[in-house]
């Protein structure tokens, strides 16, 4: 039985198909990549299957049952959560405080979070940070208290949306490295990204959305060397004019 | 041990002002006390603007939890307030039932009410400004009922008889034990607030505030928690309305369930700090003073004139300006302070837009 996974969900607004009979599956442990030209539907389908969209049509089912209908609070409980393209930690409370919201999750007294939050931020190397405000942190610092949060709530599955945006490419290398660090704690991941070279050295295996539906799915290797992937990519002409010439 | 190791300046300030507060009813009417204050007022009236302070203190801090904590912004919690005033007065009044039973049924009816506004907004997703609209509909709609009831009095409100001075009665000919009252209903609504900040609540409440949808995510049923925070507020605020009630001894629907009034509440907040421990306690120390010692000082200070007369006398502007504040003064008492009101909104919403606490702690909170 896969942890997560969708079946042929579709998302309509209005008249427009977002995302159309996406079928997509990850297993305990991996690491999945979401990829896709802009306005592929990859938001779209992140906010289905994390409980912030109902789906039109299809299911969606971790652990094997369906959570579709249920509230995102419901499904981070159940052990799944997600972290935010747009981070906006509590600028005027400390690193400490913010990640406690996430760890609240599971431990009810104040002193029980306090201490799994500063587990978590030793883990991501925000623990000499807990006492600053979050609001003085550089935006590679905030992306990390945003996924601090998140792995605070102690999910199987974390569902990152683009956390490498905005970042150095140093910083790129520290927050793969933390990744892969959360992954050896044994947590699920599905990212969304659009930094090509994080996604192919991240990624176990990896989906490509194009206009709402998925074009191809496989390994790293498999999507480079995938038609159909490159067509979404470049353009169609471009490939022409690239078959022309070789 | 390690708790004495842990006092810090700011914690002999609050010692120090509790000190004074419980001590002050004995030498209020001392001449080194009412030699301190402005002309016109005396210790009967230095307790009245105290226990004013402390009364919308603890109203503001009521409001605080859901406004200020948890950013469901209501300016309708006069209604919390008046179902407070009505439910212990109409038991009292009509069965005898002490007022503070009383209170604690008004607390249960007004959040009661608060959990039924939670759920219609909420349900239709109604957030900020709609929210707002909502609780100020909700509470028209109740004083408009009230004043067209029967039995609770109709426009004319419940006159409280005085059955005599005594503390299940909840009524006193002296000032002192509504003084303390006062007092006691502010430190606990502190007390319940500085819990509610260092627990998970407080914490959900916050994070609600600043993004529901980040909420959500990380486990925090936000509709749950808003619910939780307006009935908690609406019933704190409640209790406030017996107070008001065994005090004044009189209700009026126009007095006590306007929109001008549950502005007075939030404005305590917003000015002191809203989303802090202390910033409704010290927003009310600071906004009380100005509405009440104006109101004194100034009562009759210009009366008999009309702003249209005024106007049309041939006089120099100067002159003219000087009468006019003698007019807005004499308006009902009130013209003055609101004008102090403003001047305060104003400096305080330039220089420190997140209020007064907020700004005393980044300016001073290494000696703190």
């Amino acid at each position: 039985m896969s942890i997560l996974e969708a079946k042929g969900v579709t998302k309509i607004f209005g008249g427009l198909t977002a995302v159309k009979e996406v079928d997509f599956r990850v297993e305990k442990g991996e690491i999945v990549g979401l990829i896709g030209p802009n306005g592929a539907g990859k938001t779209t389908f992140f906010n289905m299957i994390s409980g912030f969209y109902r789906p039109n049509e299809g299911d969606v089912l971790f652990n094997g049952s369906s959570i579709v209908g249920l509230k995102p609070s419901r499904i981070c409980k159940l052990g799944m959560t997600r972290t935010f393209q747009i981070v906006k930690p509590f600028p005027e409370l400390t690193v400490l405080e913010n990640v406690m919201m996430g760890s609240f999750n599971h431990h009810a007294r104040s002193a029980d979070s306090r201490a799994k939050a500063m587990e978590v931020m030793e883990l991501l190397g925000l623990a000499e940070r807990a006492g600053e405000l979050a609001g003085n942190l550089p935006v590679a610092g905030r992306k990390r208290v945003e996924v601090a949060k998140a792995l605070a709530t102690e999910p199987e599955v974390m569902l990152l949306d683009e956390v490498m945006a905005g970042l150095t490419p140093a910083e790129m290398h520290q927050m793969i490295d933390t990744v892969r660090r959360i992954r050896d704690t044994g947590v699920t991941m599905v990212i969304v990204e659009h930094v090509m070279p994080v996604i192919m050295s991240l990624c176990d295996r990896i989906y490509v959305l194009h206009h709402g539906e998925k074009i191809a799915d496989g390994t790293p290797e498999e999507i480079v060397s995938n038609k159909s992937v490159m067509e979404a990519y470049l353009g169609e002409d471009f490939m022409i004019e690239a078959e022309g010439n070789a | 041990m390690d708790y004495l190791k842990n006092l810090r300046p700011l914690h002999f300030f609050y010692l120090a002002a509790l000190l004074v507060l419980f001590t002050l009813p004995l030498y209020a009417e001392s001449g080194f006390v009412t030699g301190l204050m402005p002309e016109g007022m005396d210790g009967s009236a230095l307790l009245h603007v105290m226990l004013m302070i402390f009364f919308f203190g603890y109203l503001s801090q009521s409001w605080n939890i859901s406004g200020g904590f948890a950013g469901q912004l209501s300016l309708g919690h006069a209604a919390f307030f008046g179902l407070g005033a009505y439910t212990s007065s109409l038991l009292y009044v009509n069965f005898g039932i002490s007022p503070w039973v009383g209170m604690l049924a008004g607390m249960a009816v007004a959040g009661t009410f608060g959990l039924l506004i939670g759920l219609v907004s909420f349900h239709y997703g109604l957030k900020g400004p709609f929210f707002a609209l909502v609780t100020i509909a909700f509470a028209e709609i109740l004083r408009l009922i009230i004043q067209h009831l029967a039995f609770t009095g109709g426009p004319m409100g419940i006159l409280i008889p005085l059955m005599g001075d005594s503390w299940w009665e909840f009524q006193f000919l002296a000032k002192e034990p509504y003084y303390y009252i006062a007092l006691f209903m502010m430190l606990i609504s502190i007390a319940v607030v500085w819990v509610i900040a260092n627990s998970r609540w407080g914490f959900y409440f916050r994070a609600i505030r600043e993004d529901e949808d980040a909420a959500e995510a990380i486990g925090i049923d936000i509709t749950r928690y808003k619910l939780l925070s307006v009935t908690l507020s609406a019933a704190m605020t409640g209790a406030a309305g017996t107070f008001y009630a065994q005090y004044t001894q009189y209700i009026v629907p126009d007095d006590l369930i306007i929109v001008a009034f549950s502005i007075e509440i939030v404005l305590r907040a917003i000015i002191g700090g809203a989303g802090t421990v202390m910033g409704p306690i010290v927003g009310s120390f600071i906004m009380t003073p100005l509405g009440e010692a104006t109101r004194i000082i100034f009562e009759g200070g210009g009366a008999g004139i009309s702003l249209v007369s005024l106007l049309q006398q041939e006089i120099p502007a100067g002159e003219k300006f000087s009468q006019y504040l003698d007019y807005l003064a004499a308006g009902g008492g009130g013209g003055l302070a609101i004008m102090l009101y403003g001047a305060v909104l104003i400096v305080v919403c330039i220089g420190m837009p997140r209020g007064v606490v907020p700004w005393l702690r980044r300016r001073f909170g290494r000696y703190a």
